[in-house]
C-alpha cells in the first residue's frame, strides 16, 4: 500500500502540538495519528473533517487526492 | 473489555478507567468460572438430569454479559482500532473455518485420534488465530 500524502505532521508541528495532544483534540488514539501522519492509514471523511477543523484549513489543503 | 481479551494494545489506545478494568476483569473471571463450574457439575450429576441440563446452559448469562461489554468496548474504539480488530476477526474466522474443514476431511481420510484432534479442539486455536490477525493488521498500519 503506497503512503497517502498529507500535511498532518507539518501542521501539527507548526502548531507545536504533540501527537498525543492532537489525538486528544480529535478524540482518537495516538496510534491513529501516527498511522495517518505516515500515510499508512487513510482517515474516514468524518475524521478528515475533524482534522481540517482543528487546523482551521480545508480538507484539500491537508490531504492530497490519489 | 478488549484489553482483557488481549484484543487491545493499552499503550496505543485510550485508557479505560481502573474501575472499568476491574469490572471487566471480574466479568471475564465469572465467565470462565461459569464454564468450569458447568463442566464440574455435568461430570458429577446423572447424564440427562435436569441439573446437568441446567449446568450446560449456565454459561449463557455470563457470555451475554461479556458480549455486551465487548460491544461497548468496540464502540469506544477509534476508527483505526475498529478496522484493525475487524481485520483480525476476519482472519480468525477464515482460519477457524480452514481448520474445521481440514480436520473434518482428515477424519474422513485417515484414522485421526479424536481425543487429540477434532472439532472440539478448534476453540482453543481461535484466540491464537485472532492474535495472528491482530499482528498482521497492526503490521500493516504501523
Amino acid at each position: 500500500m503506497s503512503p497517502i500524502p498529507n500535511r498532518v505532521r507539518e501542521l501539527r508541528t507548526a502548531n507545536e502540538w504533540t501527537q498525543a495532544e492532537l489525538a486528544d483534540r480529535l478524540g482518537v488514539t495516538r496510534q491513529t495519528i501516527i498511522s495517518v501522519e505516515t500515510g499508512k492509514y487513510e482517515p474516514s471523511l468524518g475524521l478528515a473533517f475533524k482534522i481540517a477543523k482543528v487546523f482551521e484549513r480545508r480538507i484539500e489543503e491537508i490531504f492530497e487526492a490519489q | 473489555m478488549l484489553y482483557i481479551l488481549g484484543m487491545e494494545n493499552p499503550t496505543l489506545s485510550v485508557h479505560p478507567s481502573s474501575a472499568a478494568r476491574l469490572v471487566d476483569g471480574a466479568i471475564v473471571a465469572v465467565w470462565f468460572a461459569s464454564y468450569i463450574a458447568a463442566r464440574v457439575i455435568i461430570t458429577n450429576v446423572p447424564h440427562g438430569s435436569a441439573m446437568a441440563i441446567g449446568a450446560a446452559i449456565l454459561p449463557i448469562v455470563p457470555t451475554l454479559v461479556v458480549l455486551w461489554r465487548a460491544t461497548l468496548a468496540i464502540r469506544g474504539l477509534d476508527e483505526l482500532h475498529r478496522r484493525v480488530h475487524l481485520e483480525a476477526l476476519a482472519a480468525a474466522f477464515v482460519l477457524t473455518v480452514l481448520m474445521l474443514w481440514t480436520l473434518g476431511l482428515l477424519e474422513l481420510a485417515i484414522n485421526l485420534n479424536r481425543d487429540n484432534w477434532s472439532y472440539r479442539h478448534v476453540w482453543a486455536y481461535m484466540p491464537l488465530f485472532y492474535f495472528l490477525g491482530l499482528a498482521l493488521a497492526w503490521r500493516r498500519y504501523r
